[in-house]
């Protein structure tokens, strides 16, 4: 059974692509066939992420609009074998998504046996983000922590619990989680932070992860390549760990405790 | 086809609907004009179509009253008069002619009165015999009852009823009732009880952090923040003459 999740914020620049994207391959990498769609039509920046840009043909507004068929747009990733790419568009605006258009798209994926299907939101409440989180199963609610990123996130909240094709049709609710992004323990300390659990006391919804804040997620996006592959760095754990929990594995919250240098490091300055 | 009841031509079925009470201090419609603009500050959609109830009970029965002047006068309000109450028996006659209904209600003991000495008035100031009508004081709305989060942006209004809440409401969202409301979980956001003049309404809540409050109207904002010494725990809301004061509900034995 297909599971489509949707990863969205509303804020912009918080983390939705980087973990759409890190998400997406962390579950390719167990084995499982996944698609990952961008629906910032316009701004297409996921293609960037996953290093794929100069294979890009056709995007999703062609395929909604029938000017190409899904096994013409779908982009095999360069790492994984059972990861596919539908980029957006560049040349287009967020109104050439449809309802209809979605849904079938999402339907013949499902038919292709994808086992899972990861929509990549726009940022805002319009049309883009609605279209990425009608039809969601699941979403991950990706929040910085800080007062206004977390005030949008509600927002989305709220939009999904009335707005979903699940919420409209009655159905079972969509499935959400809370996942913290560019996580600092050290200012957390300090009060220049909010906490996550300061964070999930205003959502109310479960946590599946926090994703420490690291320069290495900026050099990998320009790099071309998810997160999740700079094997052992912190941030590379920390996706990996939120794909185990995904799949209901049981993982220890990680990179949420501050350690103070000690005094040998303090003393010399030593990294 | 079969005749269900609901292909019946007509249904007839009690309902009760909200009205704004238009209650007049004076008969000369050059004033009421002026008054109504100052209230609406000049927004032309302040009043959406409601429905309204001229409230002549301040009114002398023996002052004349333009009722078709009036209507229009609301009707330029966008406020819709669909009955009068509190009406003296010298004016039911010209009330009737002008197609208004008669409320009986809350205010009308003295037309009441005056209608048991005068029997001619009687035919008009009873309601339609065998429908008796929901008299607001007499049948209590159930209160609606929340018991998801009310986020940002989300709006949650209980019509003519009590609005209890059980999960928590978040800044950015507004939670309105023509009652009183009630939260027993963290209340952030904005919070108006009493919003169709109700002024006895009041805010209850566990774990009071909102960003503005209103009853009746009467509002007043946090900018410098909620009073700590009442944040966070029990605590109401309610209008004490034209001030929003807000009490503790601890009991005073276990406050610290």
């Amino acid at each position: 059974m297909a599971r489509i999740i949707v990863v969205t914020s509303g804020k912009g620049g918080v983390g939705k692509t980087t973990s759409s994207a890190s998400f997406s391959t962390g579950l390719a990498l167990r084995g499982h066939k996944t698609a990952v769609l961008d629906f910032d039509v316009g701004l297409r920046n996921l293609d960037l992420i996953m290093g794929c840009e100069r294979r890009v043909v056709y995007d999703l507004v062609n395929v909604v609009n029938g000017e190409a068929t899904l096994n013409q747009a779908l982009i095999k990733d360069k790492h994984c074998d059972n990861l596919f790419i539908l980029p957006a568009s560049q040349t287009r605006d967020k109104d050439a998504l449809s309802e209809d258009g979605i849904e079938r798209v999402l339907n013949e994926l499902v038919k292709m046996d994808f086992e899972f299907i990861i929509c990549d939101s726009p940022a805002g409440i319009e049309h883009g983000a609605l279209m990425a989180l009608t039809f969601a199963d699941e979403a991950l609610i990706v929040t910085n922590p800080e007062v206004s990123s977390v005030r949008d996130s509600d927002r989305i909240l709220g939009i999904i619990q009335a707005k979903s094709r699940r919420a409209q049709t009655g159905g079972e609710p969509v499935k959400e989680h809370l996942l913290i992004t560019r996580y600092s323990p050290k200012r957390v300390e300090n009060d220049e932070m909010l906490s996550y659990q300061d964070v999930q006391e205003i959502l109310r919804i479960p946590l599946i992860g926090i994703i420490p804040e690291s320069e290495s997620v900026l050099h990998a996006s320009n790099q071309g390549n998810p997160a999740i592959h700079f094997k052992g760095t912190d941030v590379a754990e920390a996706y990996e760990d939120v794909v185990a929990r995904f799949l209901g594995e049981e993982r220890p919250l990680r990179f949420t405790n501050y350690e103070k240098p000690g005094l040998l490091q303090r003393l010399f300055g030593t990294k | 086809m079969s005749k269900s009841p609901s292909s019946l031509p007509i249904e007839i079925k009690i309902s009760t609907v909200v009205a704004i009470s238009a209650i007049l201090h004076s008969s000369d419609p050059i004033a009421i004009d002026a008054a109504l603009t100052q209230m609406t500050g000049g927004v032309s959609d302040f009043f959406e179509d409601e429905f309204a109830v001229i409230d002549v009970a301040a009114i002398a029965d023996s002052a004349y009253i333009d009722w078709r002047a009036l209507v229009d006068l609301l009707k330029k309000y966008r406020l819709n008069a669909v009955a009068v109450r509190g009406a003296g028996p010298g004016m039911l006659a010209a009330i009737k002619a002008r197609g208004l209904a008669l409320d009986d209600g809350a205010g009308a003991d003295r037309a009441r009165e005056d209608v048991a000495a005068a029997s001619a008035a009687v035919t008009i100031a009873q309601p339609p015999a065998p429908a008796p009508q929901p008299q607001p004081q007499s049948v209590a709305l159930p209160a609606m009852i929340v018991d998801t989060p009310v986020r940002a942006g989300q709006r949650v209004y209980a019509r003519g009823c009590d609005l209890i809440i059980t999960a928590a409401v978040n800044n950015g969202a507004e939670i309105i009732a023509d009652g009183s409301i009630h939260v027993y979980a963290p209340m952030h956001g904005r919070a108006l009880a009493g919003a169709s003049g109700n002024a006895d309404s009041r805010i209850f809540g566990l774990a009071l952090q909102p960003e503005l409050v209103s009853i009746a109207g009467v509002y007043r904002t946090f900018d410098e923040g909620f009073p700590a010494e009442l944040a966070r725990q029990p605590a109401q809301i309610r209008l004490v003459g034209d001030r929003i004061d807000i009490s503790s509900l601890t009991p005073a034995s276990s406050r610290t």
